[in-house]
Protein backbone atom coordinates (compact mmCIF):
# COMPACT_ATOMS: atom_id res chain seq x y z
CA UNK A 1 0.00 0.00 0.00
CA UNK A 2 3.00 2.82 0.51
CA UNK A 3 4.07 1.66 -2.79
CA UNK A 4 0.68 2.52 -4.07
CA UNK A 5 0.45 5.87 -1.94
CA UNK A 6 3.77 6.82 -3.00
CA UNK A 7 2.90 6.16 -6.59
CA UNK A 8 -0.56 7.69 -6.34
CA UNK A 9 1.65 11.10 -4.18
CA UNK A 10 4.24 11.65 -6.59
CA UNK A 11 1.58 11.87 -10.09
CA UNK A 12 -0.38 14.11 -8.15
CA UNK A 13 2.59 16.30 -6.93
CA UNK A 14 4.07 15.42 -11.09
CA UNK A 15 0.72 16.99 -12.32
CA UNK A 16 0.39 20.20 -10.14
CA UNK A 17 3.80 20.94 -11.63
CA UNK A 18 2.69 20.61 -14.85
CA UNK A 19 -0.64 22.27 -14.52
CA UNK A 20 -1.74 25.37 -13.03
CA UNK A 21 -5.33 26.25 -11.70
CA UNK A 22 -6.46 28.03 -14.49
CA UNK A 23 -5.66 25.27 -16.95
CA UNK A 24 -7.85 23.02 -14.30
CA UNK A 25 -10.65 25.70 -15.16
CA UNK A 26 -10.41 25.45 -18.97
CA UNK A 27 -9.93 21.80 -18.47
CA UNK A 28 -13.29 21.62 -16.87
CA UNK A 29 -14.70 24.39 -19.32
CA UNK A 30 -14.07 21.55 -21.77
CA UNK A 31 -15.81 18.69 -20.44
CA UNK A 32 -19.09 21.01 -19.28
CA UNK A 33 -18.47 22.44 -23.55
CA UNK A 34 -18.18 18.67 -24.71
CA UNK A 35 -21.25 17.63 -22.29
CA UNK A 36 -23.91 20.55 -23.68
CA UNK A 37 -22.98 19.10 -27.22
CA UNK A 38 -23.93 15.82 -26.47
CA UNK A 39 -27.45 16.84 -27.52
CA UNK A 40 -26.24 17.46 -30.47
CA UNK A 41 -24.81 13.87 -31.26
CA UNK A 42 -26.41 12.96 -34.97
CA UNK A 43 -27.94 9.67 -33.62
CA UNK A 44 -29.77 11.32 -30.56
CA UNK A 45 -31.18 14.33 -33.56
CA UNK A 46 -31.83 11.81 -35.74
CA UNK A 47 -33.68 9.50 -33.46
CA UNK A 48 -36.34 12.58 -32.58
CA UNK A 49 -36.40 13.72 -36.16
CA UNK A 50 -39.96 12.21 -37.33
CA UNK A 51 -41.88 15.57 -38.70
CA UNK A 52 -42.06 17.07 -42.03
CA UNK A 53 -39.04 19.45 -43.01
CA UNK A 54 -38.87 22.85 -44.66
CA UNK A 55 -35.60 23.21 -46.04
CA UNK A 56 -34.04 26.44 -46.86
CA UNK A 57 -33.08 27.52 -50.20
CA UNK A 58 -29.38 27.92 -49.01
CA UNK A 59 -29.52 24.18 -47.75
CA UNK A 60 -30.22 23.35 -51.03
CA UNK A 61 -27.21 24.84 -52.45
CA UNK A 62 -23.59 23.25 -52.89
CA UNK A 63 -22.63 26.44 -51.77
CA UNK A 64 -23.98 26.72 -48.41
CA UNK A 65 -21.23 26.58 -45.73
CA UNK A 66 -21.82 23.44 -43.88
CA UNK A 67 -21.42 21.41 -47.04
CA UNK A 68 -17.41 22.21 -46.92
CA UNK A 69 -16.66 18.74 -47.19
CA UNK A 70 -19.59 16.81 -48.83
CA UNK A 71 -19.33 14.32 -51.79
CA UNK A 72 -22.88 12.93 -52.76
CA UNK A 73 -26.49 14.14 -53.22
CA UNK A 74 -28.21 16.72 -50.52
CA UNK A 75 -30.72 15.52 -48.98
CA UNK A 76 -32.32 19.01 -48.76
CA UNK A 77 -33.26 18.40 -52.53
CA UNK A 78 -34.36 14.78 -51.79
CA UNK A 79 -37.30 15.39 -49.18
CA UNK A 80 -34.66 16.04 -46.15
CA UNK A 81 -32.84 19.00 -45.00
CA UNK A 82 -29.47 19.62 -44.37
CA UNK A 83 -30.43 17.63 -40.78
CA UNK A 84 -32.74 15.43 -41.88
CA UNK A 85 -32.89 12.53 -44.01
CA UNK A 86 -35.88 12.01 -46.84
CA UNK A 87 -38.60 9.82 -45.50
CA UNK A 88 -37.83 6.20 -45.43
CA UNK A 89 -34.50 6.38 -45.10
CA UNK A 90 -32.31 5.49 -42.47
CA UNK A 91 -29.13 7.61 -41.31
CA UNK A 92 -25.83 5.98 -41.15
CA UNK A 93 -24.67 5.41 -37.59
CA UNK A 94 -21.12 5.68 -38.81
CA UNK A 95 -19.72 9.31 -40.49
CA UNK A 96 -17.08 11.34 -42.09
CA UNK A 97 -16.26 14.48 -40.02
CA UNK A 98 -15.67 18.19 -41.44
CA UNK A 99 -14.63 21.24 -40.36
CA UNK A 100 -16.48 24.18 -42.05
CA UNK A 101 -16.22 28.04 -41.57
CA UNK A 102 -19.51 30.42 -40.45
CA UNK A 103 -18.78 33.34 -42.34
CA UNK A 104 -22.60 34.53 -40.76
CA UNK A 105 -20.55 34.28 -37.19
CA UNK A 106 -17.43 33.89 -38.08
CA UNK A 107 -16.71 30.41 -36.04
CA UNK A 108 -15.79 27.19 -37.48
CA UNK A 109 -18.01 24.59 -37.11
CA UNK A 110 -17.18 20.42 -36.54
CA UNK A 111 -19.91 18.64 -38.55
CA UNK A 112 -20.67 15.37 -39.53
CA UNK A 113 -21.82 14.53 -42.84
CA UNK A 114 -24.23 11.40 -42.50
CA UNK A 115 -25.20 9.54 -45.26
CA UNK A 116 -29.13 8.46 -45.70
CA UNK A 117 -29.30 5.38 -46.69
CA UNK A 118 -31.86 2.26 -47.86
CA UNK A 119 -33.07 3.63 -50.85
CA UNK A 120 -31.62 4.31 -54.59
CA UNK A 121 -29.68 7.73 -55.61
CA UNK A 122 -31.38 10.19 -55.42
CA UNK A 123 -29.74 11.94 -57.96
CA UNK A 124 -30.31 15.54 -57.52
CA UNK A 125 -28.34 18.35 -56.14
CA UNK A 126 -25.04 16.66 -56.59
CA UNK A 127 -22.01 18.35 -54.62
CA UNK A 128 -18.66 17.46 -54.14
CA UNK A 129 -16.80 19.86 -52.00
CA UNK A 130 -13.34 18.75 -50.11
CA UNK A 131 -11.83 21.32 -48.09
CA UNK A 132 -9.51 19.13 -45.54
CA UNK A 133 -11.18 15.62 -47.34
CA UNK A 134 -8.38 12.98 -47.13
CA UNK A 135 -8.07 9.62 -49.45
CA UNK A 136 -9.15 6.04 -47.55
CA UNK A 137 -6.19 5.71 -45.34
CA UNK A 138 -7.72 8.41 -42.98
CA UNK A 139 -11.19 6.84 -43.04
CA UNK A 140 -13.00 9.48 -40.62
CA UNK A 141 -11.78 12.16 -43.03
CA UNK A 142 -12.51 10.70 -46.54
CA UNK A 143 -15.99 11.47 -48.16
CA UNK A 144 -15.63 8.70 -51.05
CA UNK A 145 -16.83 5.81 -49.18
CA UNK A 146 -20.40 5.13 -49.15
CA UNK A 147 -20.71 5.68 -45.27
CA UNK A 148 -24.08 3.47 -45.59
CA UNK A 149 -21.96 0.58 -45.50
CA UNK A 150 -22.81 -0.77 -42.15
CA UNK A 151 -26.66 0.02 -42.37
CA UNK A 152 -28.98 -3.14 -42.74
CA UNK A 153 -29.49 -1.60 -45.59
CA UNK A 154 -26.64 -0.17 -46.80
CA UNK A 155 -27.80 1.47 -50.53
CA UNK A 156 -26.82 5.12 -50.55
CA UNK A 157 -29.21 7.67 -51.25
CA UNK A 158 -28.19 11.30 -50.11
CA UNK A 159 -25.81 13.49 -47.42
CA UNK A 160 -26.63 15.48 -45.15
CA UNK A 161 -24.21 18.12 -42.25
CA UNK A 162 -24.90 17.82 -39.03
CA UNK A 163 -23.60 20.54 -36.56
CA UNK A 164 -22.06 18.64 -33.84
CA UNK A 165 -20.14 21.83 -31.82
CA UNK A 166 -17.64 25.10 -32.45
CA UNK A 167 -14.12 23.85 -33.32
CA UNK A 168 -11.67 24.59 -30.78
CA UNK A 169 -8.85 27.22 -31.79
CA UNK B 1 -57.79 11.75 -98.57
CA UNK B 2 -58.94 13.08 -101.88
CA UNK B 3 -62.59 13.47 -102.44
CA UNK B 4 -62.99 15.21 -105.37
CA UNK B 5 -62.94 14.43 -109.07
CA UNK B 6 -59.84 16.97 -109.61
CA UNK B 7 -57.98 15.80 -107.36
CA UNK B 8 -58.50 12.01 -108.45
CA UNK B 9 -57.17 12.81 -111.62
CA UNK B 10 -54.06 14.83 -110.28
CA UNK B 11 -53.40 11.48 -108.30
CA UNK B 12 -53.52 9.51 -111.23
CA UNK B 13 -51.25 12.32 -113.54
CA UNK B 14 -48.68 12.31 -110.86
CA UNK B 15 -48.75 8.21 -110.23
CA UNK B 16 -48.54 7.40 -113.86
CA UNK B 17 -45.53 10.13 -114.47
CA UNK B 18 -43.71 8.51 -111.72
CA UNK B 19 -43.93 5.20 -113.41
CA UNK B 20 -42.83 6.31 -116.52
CA UNK B 21 -39.78 8.15 -115.11
CA UNK B 22 -38.51 5.62 -112.33
CA UNK B 23 -37.87 2.91 -114.83
CA UNK B 24 -37.79 -1.00 -113.55
CA UNK B 25 -37.90 -1.37 -109.87
CA UNK B 26 -34.61 -2.38 -107.82
CA UNK B 27 -35.18 -6.11 -106.55
CA UNK B 28 -36.53 -6.72 -102.55
CA UNK B 29 -33.91 -6.20 -99.87
CA UNK B 30 -32.33 -10.10 -98.92
CA UNK B 31 -33.95 -10.99 -95.61
CA UNK B 32 -31.96 -10.38 -92.44
CA UNK B 33 -30.52 -12.48 -90.27
CA UNK B 34 -30.20 -11.90 -86.52
CA UNK B 35 -26.50 -12.42 -84.86
CA UNK B 36 -25.01 -11.26 -81.92
CA UNK B 37 -21.35 -9.01 -82.80
CA UNK B 38 -17.98 -10.38 -81.32
CA UNK B 39 -15.50 -8.49 -80.11
CA UNK B 40 -13.15 -8.82 -82.96
CA UNK B 41 -9.05 -9.24 -82.27
CA UNK B 42 -7.60 -7.37 -79.28
CA UNK B 43 -6.34 -3.66 -79.58
CA UNK B 44 -3.84 -1.70 -77.16
CA UNK B 45 -5.83 0.73 -78.74
CA UNK B 46 -8.72 -0.30 -76.52
CA UNK B 47 -9.89 0.98 -73.17
CA UNK B 48 -12.45 0.01 -70.18
CA UNK B 49 -14.04 2.79 -68.87
CA UNK B 50 -15.84 2.54 -65.58
CA UNK B 51 -18.98 3.91 -65.68
CA UNK B 52 -19.90 4.67 -62.12
CA UNK B 53 -23.76 6.25 -62.89
CA UNK B 54 -23.96 8.04 -59.76
CA UNK B 55 -27.09 8.86 -60.59
CA UNK B 56 -28.23 5.98 -60.25
CA UNK B 57 -25.92 3.88 -58.43
CA UNK B 58 -26.70 0.17 -58.56
CA UNK B 59 -26.57 0.25 -62.35
CA UNK B 60 -22.99 1.33 -62.91
CA UNK B 61 -21.47 -0.34 -65.73
CA UNK B 62 -17.77 -0.95 -67.91
CA UNK B 63 -17.66 0.49 -71.64
CA UNK B 64 -14.98 -1.60 -73.95
CA UNK B 65 -13.94 1.48 -76.53
CA UNK B 66 -12.03 1.39 -79.46
CA UNK B 67 -9.61 4.46 -79.73
CA UNK B 68 -9.22 4.44 -83.09
CA UNK B 69 -12.55 3.54 -84.79
CA UNK B 70 -13.88 5.65 -81.81
CA UNK B 71 -16.70 3.25 -81.01
CA UNK B 72 -18.33 1.08 -78.43
CA UNK B 73 -17.32 -2.35 -78.64
CA UNK B 74 -19.95 -3.30 -75.54
CA UNK B 75 -20.42 -3.28 -72.06
CA UNK B 76 -20.04 -5.04 -68.92
CA UNK B 77 -22.77 -4.79 -65.93
CA UNK B 78 -21.10 -4.08 -62.49
CA UNK B 79 -23.72 -3.25 -59.86
CA UNK B 80 -23.12 -1.16 -57.06
CA UNK B 81 -20.14 0.80 -56.30
CA UNK B 82 -17.70 -1.73 -58.23
CA UNK B 83 -13.92 -2.47 -58.04
CA UNK B 84 -13.21 -3.26 -61.65
CA UNK B 85 -9.69 -4.13 -62.69
CA UNK B 86 -8.15 -6.83 -65.69
CA UNK B 87 -6.16 -9.78 -65.27
CA UNK B 88 -2.37 -9.71 -66.12
CA UNK B 89 -3.06 -11.73 -69.08
CA UNK B 90 -6.16 -8.79 -70.09
CA UNK B 91 -8.66 -11.89 -70.58
CA UNK B 92 -10.95 -11.37 -68.05
CA UNK B 93 -12.34 -8.09 -66.55
CA UNK B 94 -12.94 -9.32 -62.60
CA UNK B 95 -15.83 -6.73 -60.81
CA UNK B 96 -16.38 -6.93 -57.24
CA UNK B 97 -19.56 -5.67 -55.99
CA UNK B 98 -22.89 -5.53 -54.78
CA UNK B 99 -26.60 -6.48 -55.59
CA UNK B 100 -29.15 -6.43 -53.41
CA UNK B 101 -32.35 -9.15 -53.87
CA UNK B 102 -35.24 -6.49 -54.25
CA UNK B 103 -33.28 -4.45 -56.66
CA UNK B 104 -32.21 -0.95 -54.48
CA UNK B 105 -33.40 -3.14 -51.55
CA UNK B 106 -33.66 -6.42 -49.71
CA UNK B 107 -30.36 -9.30 -48.97
CA UNK B 108 -27.12 -7.85 -49.75
CA UNK B 109 -24.77 -10.34 -51.77
CA UNK B 110 -21.10 -9.06 -52.26
CA UNK B 111 -19.77 -10.64 -55.53
CA UNK B 112 -16.39 -11.32 -57.63
CA UNK B 113 -17.99 -11.79 -60.85
CA UNK B 114 -15.51 -13.22 -63.41
CA UNK B 115 -16.43 -12.09 -67.51
CA UNK B 116 -14.42 -13.31 -70.61
CA UNK B 117 -12.90 -10.30 -72.62
CA UNK B 118 -13.66 -11.98 -76.07
CA UNK B 119 -17.56 -12.26 -75.42
CA UNK B 120 -17.53 -9.79 -72.50
CA UNK B 121 -20.34 -12.43 -70.85
CA UNK B 122 -20.04 -13.29 -67.14
CA UNK B 123 -17.48 -16.94 -66.96
CA UNK B 124 -18.24 -17.79 -63.23
CA UNK B 125 -18.54 -15.72 -60.17
CA UNK B 126 -17.56 -16.00 -56.11
CA UNK B 127 -19.67 -15.02 -53.54
CA UNK B 128 -17.34 -13.04 -50.99
CA UNK B 129 -18.31 -11.73 -47.25
CA UNK B 130 -20.85 -8.40 -48.05
CA UNK B 131 -18.63 -6.21 -47.09
CA UNK B 132 -16.01 -5.53 -50.01
CA UNK B 133 -14.81 -1.80 -49.62
CA UNK B 134 -17.77 0.49 -51.50
CA UNK B 135 -16.06 3.63 -52.77
CA UNK B 136 -15.08 5.38 -55.81
CA UNK B 137 -13.53 4.67 -58.72
CA UNK B 138 -9.68 2.70 -58.00
CA UNK B 139 -7.41 0.43 -59.26
CA UNK B 140 -7.05 -0.83 -55.79
CA UNK B 141 -10.11 -2.28 -54.47
CA UNK B 142 -9.58 -5.39 -56.41
CA UNK B 143 -6.63 -6.50 -57.71
CA UNK B 144 -4.60 -9.52 -59.04
CA UNK B 145 -1.39 -11.36 -57.85
CA UNK B 146 1.46 -10.72 -61.07
CA UNK B 147 0.84 -14.55 -62.14
CA UNK B 148 -2.95 -14.26 -61.87
CA UNK B 149 -3.33 -16.95 -59.20
CA UNK B 150 -4.87 -15.00 -56.44
CA UNK B 151 -7.26 -12.18 -56.50
CA UNK B 152 -7.06 -9.66 -53.43
CA UNK B 153 -10.32 -7.68 -52.56
CA UNK B 154 -10.24 -4.96 -49.66
CA UNK B 155 -12.94 -4.98 -47.00
CA UNK B 156 -14.52 -2.16 -45.10
CA UNK B 157 -16.97 -2.33 -42.27
CA UNK B 158 -15.80 0.23 -41.43
CA UNK B 159 -12.40 -1.88 -39.96
CA UNK B 160 -9.99 -2.84 -42.87
CA UNK B 161 -8.99 -6.29 -44.18
CA UNK B 162 -8.75 -8.31 -47.48
CA UNK B 163 -10.10 -11.15 -49.02
CA UNK B 164 -7.58 -13.49 -50.79
CA UNK B 165 -9.66 -15.48 -53.61
CA UNK B 166 -8.36 -18.01 -55.95
CA UNK B 167 -10.02 -16.91 -59.58
CA UNK B 168 -9.74 -20.79 -61.25
CA UNK B 169 -11.03 -22.47 -58.12
CA UNK B 170 -13.45 -19.52 -57.49
CA UNK B 171 -13.41 -19.47 -54.13
CA UNK B 172 -12.67 -17.44 -51.15
CA UNK B 173 -8.90 -18.39 -49.74
CA UNK B 174 -8.50 -16.26 -46.99
CA UNK B 175 -9.17 -12.38 -45.08
CA UNK B 176 -6.04 -10.69 -43.64
CA UNK B 177 -6.44 -8.45 -40.71
CA UNK B 178 -4.85 -4.91 -41.97
CA UNK B 179 -4.46 -3.01 -38.86
CA UNK B 180 -6.45 -0.13 -40.33
CA UNK B 181 -4.54 0.30 -43.51
CA UNK B 182 -6.73 -0.27 -46.25
CA UNK B 183 -6.79 -0.87 -50.37
CA UNK B 184 -4.14 -3.60 -51.75
CA UNK B 185 -1.40 -2.73 -53.84
CA UNK B 186 -0.33 -5.96 -55.09
CA UNK B 187 3.50 -7.03 -56.00
CA UNK B 188 4.98 -10.42 -57.40
CA UNK B 189 2.82 -13.66 -56.96
CA UNK B 190 2.38 -13.18 -53.57
CA UNK B 191 2.75 -9.98 -51.47
CA UNK B 192 0.32 -7.43 -50.97
CA UNK B 193 0.28 -4.00 -49.45
CA UNK B 194 -1.84 -1.79 -48.16
CA UNK B 195 -1.34 2.21 -46.87
CA UNK B 196 -1.74 3.71 -43.72
CA UNK B 197 -2.75 6.72 -41.97
CA UNK B 198 0.64 7.02 -40.55
CA UNK B 199 2.03 7.54 -43.81
CA UNK B 200 3.52 3.78 -43.79
CA UNK B 201 3.13 0.92 -46.29
CA UNK B 202 1.72 -2.70 -44.10
CA UNK B 203 2.84 -5.49 -46.14
CA UNK B 204 1.96 -8.61 -46.46
CA UNK B 205 3.26 -12.25 -47.67
CA UNK B 206 0.97 -14.82 -48.08
CA UNK B 207 1.88 -19.02 -48.87
CA UNK B 208 1.02 -20.60 -51.88
CA UNK B 209 -2.65 -21.15 -49.87
CA UNK B 210 -2.86 -17.57 -49.51
CA UNK B 211 -2.26 -17.53 -46.09
CA UNK B 212 0.04 -14.79 -44.25
CA UNK B 213 3.44 -16.04 -43.05
CA UNK B 214 5.05 -12.64 -42.60
CA UNK B 215 4.67 -9.07 -42.45
CA UNK B 216 6.22 -5.60 -42.50
CA UNK B 217 6.14 -2.44 -41.93
CA UNK B 218 7.64 0.11 -43.91
CA UNK B 219 9.35 3.43 -43.17
CA UNK B 220 6.92 6.74 -43.39
CA UNK B 221 7.15 8.52 -46.70
CA UNK B 222 4.29 11.09 -46.00
CA UNK B 223 2.58 13.28 -43.37
CA UNK B 224 -1.19 12.99 -44.09
CA UNK B 225 -1.30 16.40 -42.00
CA UNK B 226 1.29 18.38 -44.33
CA UNK B 227 1.05 16.30 -47.66
CA UNK B 228 -1.00 13.80 -48.42
CA UNK B 229 -0.74 11.36 -51.42
CA UNK B 230 -3.18 10.28 -53.58
CA UNK B 231 -4.38 6.67 -52.99
CA UNK B 232 -4.83 5.86 -56.69
CA UNK B 233 -0.89 5.65 -56.98
CA UNK B 234 1.13 5.14 -60.40
CA UNK B 235 2.26 1.36 -61.50
CA UNK B 236 5.61 1.59 -61.97
CA UNK B 237 8.03 -1.31 -63.33
CA UNK B 238 9.54 -1.97 -60.12
CA UNK B 239 7.02 -0.68 -57.52
CA UNK B 240 4.12 2.17 -57.26
CA UNK B 241 4.50 6.54 -57.29
CA UNK B 242 2.31 7.87 -54.83
CA UNK B 243 1.62 11.97 -55.75
CA UNK B 244 1.32 13.84 -53.09
CA UNK B 245 -2.07 16.61 -52.92
CA UNK B 246 1.04 19.61 -53.50
CA UNK B 247 2.80 17.94 -56.14
CA UNK B 248 5.38 15.67 -54.67
CA UNK B 249 5.99 12.28 -56.32
CA UNK B 250 7.09 9.44 -53.95
CA UNK B 251 8.14 6.51 -55.95
CA UNK B 252 8.45 3.47 -54.02
CA UNK B 253 9.93 0.52 -54.65
CA UNK B 254 8.55 -3.06 -54.23
CA UNK B 255 10.84 -5.62 -55.09
CA UNK B 256 11.55 -6.21 -51.39
CA UNK B 257 9.44 -7.35 -48.54
CA UNK B 258 10.07 -3.92 -46.92
CA UNK B 259 9.64 -1.37 -49.97
CA UNK B 260 12.42 1.14 -50.25
CA UNK B 261 11.76 4.65 -50.47
CA UNK B 262 13.02 6.96 -52.78
CA UNK B 263 14.13 10.45 -52.92
CA UNK B 264 10.78 12.44 -53.77
CA UNK B 265 10.71 14.89 -56.70
CA UNK B 266 8.66 17.23 -57.05
CA UNK B 267 5.43 18.00 -60.48
CA UNK B 268 5.82 21.89 -59.66
CA UNK B 269 8.54 24.30 -59.57
CA UNK B 270 9.32 26.24 -56.34
CA UNK B 271 7.10 29.21 -57.77
CA UNK B 272 4.25 27.28 -58.98
CA UNK B 273 3.95 25.44 -55.39
CA UNK B 274 1.12 25.19 -54.03
CA UNK B 275 -1.11 26.85 -57.37
CA UNK B 276 -0.72 24.46 -59.65
CA UNK B 277 -1.90 20.58 -58.19
CA UNK B 278 -2.50 17.54 -59.39
CA UNK B 279 -5.81 16.91 -59.15
CA UNK B 280 -9.11 14.44 -60.27
CA UNK B 281 -9.46 10.69 -59.48
CA UNK B 282 -7.20 8.92 -61.87
CA UNK B 283 -4.18 11.31 -61.12
CA UNK B 284 -1.15 9.84 -63.49
CA UNK B 285 -0.39 7.39 -65.96
CA UNK B 286 3.23 5.89 -67.08
CA UNK B 287 4.07 4.78 -70.86
CA UNK B 288 6.54 1.98 -69.46
CA UNK B 289 8.94 2.27 -72.38
CA UNK B 290 9.14 5.43 -73.10
CA UNK B 291 9.11 6.76 -69.33
CA UNK B 292 6.57 9.40 -69.62
CA UNK B 293 4.29 10.83 -67.03
CA UNK B 294 1.30 12.47 -67.98
CA UNK B 295 -0.60 13.87 -64.81
CA UNK B 296 -3.89 16.41 -65.08
CA UNK B 297 -2.93 19.54 -63.11
CA UNK B 298 -4.99 22.66 -62.51
CA UNK B 299 -4.69 26.04 -60.95
CA UNK B 300 -6.16 25.65 -56.91
CA UNK B 301 -6.18 25.91 -53.52
CA UNK B 302 -6.31 23.77 -50.58
CA UNK B 303 -9.34 21.51 -50.70
CA UNK B 304 -9.43 20.89 -54.48
CA UNK B 305 -7.22 17.71 -55.06
CA UNK B 306 -10.09 16.21 -57.06
CA UNK B 307 -10.82 19.16 -59.61
CA UNK B 308 -10.02 18.19 -62.94
CA UNK B 309 -7.23 19.17 -64.62
CA UNK B 310 -7.43 21.95 -67.13
CA UNK B 311 -3.70 21.25 -68.45
CA UNK B 312 -2.10 17.29 -69.07
CA UNK B 313 1.96 17.97 -67.88
CA UNK B 314 4.18 15.16 -69.44
CA UNK B 315 7.24 14.56 -67.71
CA UNK B 316 10.31 12.45 -68.01
CA UNK B 317 10.08 9.78 -65.46
CA UNK B 318 13.99 9.35 -65.46
CA UNK B 319 15.17 13.15 -65.77
CA UNK B 320 11.89 14.12 -63.92
CA UNK B 321 11.75 16.84 -66.24
CA UNK B 322 8.75 18.35 -67.36
CA UNK B 323 8.18 18.24 -71.45
CA UNK B 324 5.16 19.08 -72.11
CA UNK B 325 1.91 21.11 -71.24
CA UNK B 326 -0.84 20.19 -73.33
CA UNK B 327 -4.29 22.61 -72.09
CA UNK B 328 -7.43 20.62 -72.26
CA UNK B 329 -10.64 22.67 -73.76
CA UNK B 330 -12.48 22.23 -70.42
CA UNK B 331 -14.96 24.77 -71.85
CA UNK B 332 -15.95 22.37 -74.39
CA UNK B 333 -15.42 18.93 -72.80
CA UNK B 334 -14.47 19.84 -68.96
CA UNK B 335 -11.41 18.92 -67.07
CA UNK B 336 -9.15 16.15 -66.75
CA UNK B 337 -10.55 14.15 -63.83
CA UNK B 338 -8.44 10.35 -65.23
CA UNK B 339 -5.69 9.58 -67.08
CA UNK B 340 -4.83 6.47 -68.87
CA UNK B 341 -1.97 6.08 -71.91
CA UNK B 342 -1.61 3.02 -74.35
CA UNK B 343 1.83 1.15 -74.08
CA UNK B 344 2.34 0.47 -77.41
CA UNK B 345 4.85 2.23 -80.38
CA UNK B 346 2.09 4.88 -80.90
CA UNK B 347 0.09 5.33 -77.85
CA UNK B 348 -3.01 7.37 -77.33
CA UNK B 349 -3.73 9.11 -74.11
CA UNK B 350 -7.44 8.50 -72.92
CA UNK B 351 -9.11 11.10 -70.31
CA UNK B 352 -12.25 11.25 -69.15
CA UNK B 353 -13.46 14.61 -68.03
CA UNK B 354 -15.96 15.84 -65.43
CA UNK B 355 -18.23 16.56 -67.94
CA UNK B 356 -18.49 12.98 -69.32
CA UNK B 357 -16.67 13.05 -72.36
CA UNK B 358 -13.86 10.72 -73.15
CA UNK B 359 -10.29 12.48 -75.25
CA UNK B 360 -8.57 10.57 -77.19
CA UNK B 361 -4.65 12.30 -77.35
CA UNK B 362 -1.55 11.32 -79.12
CA UNK B 363 0.80 10.45 -76.54
CA UNK B 364 3.41 11.89 -78.29
CA UNK B 365 2.52 15.30 -79.66
CA UNK B 366 -0.58 15.84 -77.55
CA UNK B 367 -2.82 16.43 -80.77
CA UNK B 368 -6.36 15.87 -79.93
CA UNK B 369 -7.70 12.75 -82.27
CA UNK B 370 -10.95 12.81 -81.30
CA UNK B 371 -13.74 13.78 -78.48
CA UNK B 372 -16.49 11.68 -77.69
CA UNK B 373 -19.50 13.04 -75.69
CA UNK B 374 -21.44 11.07 -73.17
CA UNK B 375 -19.26 8.36 -72.71
CA UNK B 376 -21.96 6.96 -69.94
CA UNK B 377 -22.62 8.86 -67.19
CA UNK B 378 -19.64 9.55 -64.83
CA UNK B 379 -17.24 7.58 -66.28
CA UNK B 380 -13.81 7.26 -63.75
CA UNK B 381 -11.57 4.81 -64.69
CA UNK B 382 -10.11 4.14 -67.16
CA UNK B 383 -8.02 0.58 -67.55
CA UNK B 384 -6.22 -0.56 -70.99
CA UNK B 385 -5.63 -4.22 -72.00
Amino acid sequence: MKTLDRLFENGARSLAKRTSRRSLLACLGQVLTGAALMPLLPIDRTARAQEPVHPTPAEQKCDYWKYCAIDGFLCACCGGSSTACPPGTQPSPITWIGTCHNPADGRDYIVSYNDCCGKVSCGDCFCDRNERETPMYRLSRNNDVNWCMANADSNYHCSVSVILGVAEK
Amino acid sequence: MVKNGLGMLLLALAAGSKLSWAGPQPPPLPAEHLTVATVGPKSPHWIYVVDYAYVNEIDSRVWLFDGDTYRRIGQIDTGFFPAVNLSPDGKTTAVATTYWSRGGHGTRTDVVELNDNNTLSKTGEIVIPPKHAQTLAMMFTLTYSADGKFVYVPYLTPAASFGVLDPAKKRVLNEIDTAGCTLTFPWGPNRVSSICESGRLLTVTLDSQGKETSRTTSDAFFNVDEDPVFAQAVPLPDGYAFVSFLGQVHEIDFRQPKPGIRTPWSLVSPAEKGAWRPGGVQIGALHRARNKLYVPMHKGGDGSHKEGGSEIWVFDLKSHQREARWPIDSYKAGTAISVQVSQDAAPLLFIATETSHLLILEALTGKLKHDEKNLGQTPQLLLNP
